[in-house]
């Protein structure tokens, strides 16, 4: 076990008097778990080209939710306009802003661990049980389980549409550079509908690490758009992992963008549950620098009529290195499922680096599937194409790379959104060098 | 007049092999030649070599443009200066939006002739009133660079992108191939439109049909990368008729009357 994982191990919080019981186990089981095999290691096969080295150097520490001053930090602008604004610090709720739609309730998750919530035990104890024992790659999630408290609930009731809610990441900017944990519980009960807008975008000088799990429960008819802007600091890392459990005809669309960060890990897994259900999982992302973007993405199938689409589009410049994995697994049973999975990245030097790799297992009938993964350059072609009409060199590869990336924020059925967001990526867009 | 290109011997070689072997060519402004001739000629080499395509390596002999050495400027310096190619194959560019590309061309252009930029309304303004001219619907604004355009849409975006950009000197390349009747109307109508006494033009093509629309002031037979024939309009007529078998036996063939006539290889 690394240096880092014996201190986090050391540091984790003491559960004798925890309440109500099952949370009790739940920090429990994740801290046994985390003190055996501590963070992962490039051993991991799902962690083989991500090390942790920086996070060990830099002298992370774990914060701890009771002593932190709940004031300061600094707010990112918001994005967008939203219904409700969260604003998150080391992973509490700091402030809200904005009229709670009818039909929704937020709660602290330390609250509604003590109220209880309708469908919130199950949906933690759900995580829970994926994990296998014996198997250290989910290091982050143990931790984040080990210290189960900060965090928010969102619960939609049934039929009720919550419009967009924004939730905003920062933390705190201490001496030493802190590990917080955060968990997001989604209930979406039968036709709920609800836009979560998820920002991450701290100082210049945040070296911080975040490790937080969304957990997403999808009742049937339920619809949730999950759109999630990264633009962190260089210092920064960010270990998410999002787990969204699809029940019949519900459907899920996710859009992500990833165009800051030094050290950035997102596992998103959707779980076709229920027939008829659907997945969108779209993704953009944009290094250079030393800069490190990987992406996990698997759906599982395991009832029949799904569909899900996994559409991802990087570019990687300087030095910047980006892991993309993208699985779907059609599970006996799932007959008539169609998977479409896509993933193209284009190379802007020379010391830049994507690995890509798509899986595909199908263990039914009739299934529709396909998968691609490419990495090059720009098209020379059409490089010429632009200059011949008049735009620079670097005008035109830039004009080009911005437009491959914004056929994710294309995607978006907000076109504002996606004009706005596509106008950021040109704004941090790498530049191509020899 | 005054002479706006000359190409003197110009020799090029695409992927080692030497396409063009000598070509010399002269444009008065106002004049639209034409240069006709069989496949594999260097026809198409011609346009890329003047638009300084990657690739095409000149080896030998010189093009002055407007007094200025083309050879030595980037493929966007001499877009600036005028020189617009119409590609024989358009470029198709998913994502990018053909209006704001168009502006983003403009504005290059003209920030490096020291004008002022034009802001959307201006470009829109600009914009509608090519369309009206060249009698082009403004659906093909709203779309990708030429993407899933057909072949008739393509050469009309590139005759719309012409007139908006407003070169000194336009190379049309193949332009007619890949187009019917109509199309082809449609197409050497707008290039009419856009014929004035400061603009050259050069109009490259296989075929003799596009001349019957747009009507040459001469007519410039390619053969084995060299101008081997040059005449007036109705030159093109005679190579309808005959054809270019009179140039497979390396000999010229005097063509009748009135075609001045430049021998190969002299």
């Amino acid at each position: 076990m690394s240096e880092l994982s014996a201190q986090l191990a050391a540091a984790l919080p003491e559960n004798s008097g925890v309440r109500p019981g099952w949370l009790k186990d739940l920090r429990e089981s994740g801290a046994e778990q985390f003190r055996m095999h501590g963070l992962p290691t490039r051993k991991d096969e799902a962690w083989k080209y991500t090390g942790l080295a920086a996070l060990d150097e830099a002298g992370v520490q774990l914060a701890t939710p009771s002593e932190l001053p709940l004031s300061g930090g600094s707010h990112p602008a918001p994005l967008a306009e939203s219904a409700l604004h969260l604003w998150m610090l080391d992973g509490q709720i700091l402030e809200q802003a904005g009229a709670m739609p009818d039909g929704v309730t937020v709660l602290p998750l330390k609250t509604a661990l003590i109220e209880g919530i309708n469908g919130l035990q199950a949906l933690l104890e759900s995580l829970s049980g994926r994990h296998p024992k014996g198997k250290s790659g989910d290091g982050f999630s143990a931790l984040n389980s080990a210290t189960l408290d900060s965090g928010v609930v969102i619960h939609v009731a049934a039929g009720m549409d919550g419009g967009r809610m924004s939730l905003a990441w920062s933390s705190s900017q201490a001496g030493q550079p802190l590990l917080f944990n955060s968990r997001v519980c989604l209930i979406l009960e039968p036709g709920a509908r609800l836009e979560l807008l998820e920002q991450f975008e701290g100082p210049d000088d945040n070296a911080n690490t975040g490790n937080i799990i969304v957990q997403v429960q999808l009742d049937k008819d339920a619809v949730l758009q999950h759109i999630r802007f990264q633009q962190e600091s260089e210092k920064a890392a960010l270990i998410t992992r999002t787990e969204v459990l699809q029940k019949t005809r519900s459907e899920y669309a996710y859009y992500g963008f990833d165009l800051g960060g030094g050290l950035i890990r997102h596992d998103l897994h959707a779980s076709l549950l229920g027939k008829d259900a659907k997945s969108s999982i779209n993704g953009a992302y944009l290094l250079d620098g030393r800069r490190h973007v990987d992406n996990h993405s698997r759906v599982d199938h395991f009832a029949t009529g799904g569909t899900s689409d996994q559409y991802f589009r990087g570019v990687a410049g300087g030095s910047g290195r980006a892991v993309f994995n993208t699985a779907v697994c059609v599970h006996p049973g799932a007959d008539e499922t169609e998977a479409t999975q896509s993933n193209a990245n284009i190379l802007l030097s020379k010391r830049a680096e994507v690995d890509t790799k798509p899986e595909l297992e199908i263990y039914a009938d009739e299934v529709i599937a396909s998968h691609g993964a490419t990495v090059g350059q720009l098209d020379e072609l059409a490089v010429f194409y632009l200059r011949s009409r008049g735009l620079t060199e670097k005008a035109a590869r830039h004009l080009l790379t911005t437009a491959f990336c914004q056929s994710v924020s294309d995607r978006l059925p907000d076109s504002h959104l996606g004009e706005l967001i596509s106008q950021r990526m040109m704004e941090v867009m790498p530049h191509a060098e020899d | 007049m005054s002479t706006m290109l000359k190409i003197t011997n110009l020799h090029a070689t695409v992927a080692g092999r030497e396409i063009l072997k000598g070509l010399d060519l002269e444009l008065e402004a106002g004049e639209v030649h034409a240069i006709m001739g069989p496949n594999g000629a260097g026809k198409s080499t011609l346009g890329n070599v003047l638009a300084g395509r990657e690739g095409y390596e000149v080896t030998q002999g010189e093009v002055i443009f407007n007094g200025k050495n083309l050879l030595e400027l980037e493929p966007e310096e001499r877009a600036c200066e005028g020189v617009f190619l119409a590609f024989q194959y358009p470029v198709e560019i998913p994502g990018v939006n053909n209006t704001y590309f168009l502006r983003a061309a403009l504005n290059a252009q003209r920030k490096y002739r020291g004008e002022e930029e034009l802001d959307s309304v201006g470009f829109l303004r600009l914009v509608r009133e090519k369309l009206e001219v060249l009698h082009i619907g403004d659906e093909l604004l709203h779309r990708a660079v030429n993407e899933g355009f057909s072949g008739g849409e393509k050469k009309r975006n590139e005759i719309f992108q012409m007139a908006v950009l407003e070169p000194t000197l336009a190379i049309l390349d193949e332009t007619d191939s890949g187009l019917d009747i109509d199309a082809l109307k449609t197409v050497a109508e707008g290039v009419n439109r856009l014929r004035s006494k400061d603009r050259g033009m050069i109009v490259v093509t296989h075929y003799q049909r596009l001349l019957d629309y747009i009507v040459p002031d001469k007519v410039h037979v390619l053969a084995d990368g060299k101008l081997v024939a040059t005449g007036g309009a109705d030159l093109a007529l005679k190579l309808e008729e005959q054809g270019y078998a009179w140039l497979e036996d390396g000999g010229i063939k005097p063509l009748e009357a009135d075609s001045t006539m430049e021998a190969a290889g002299a």
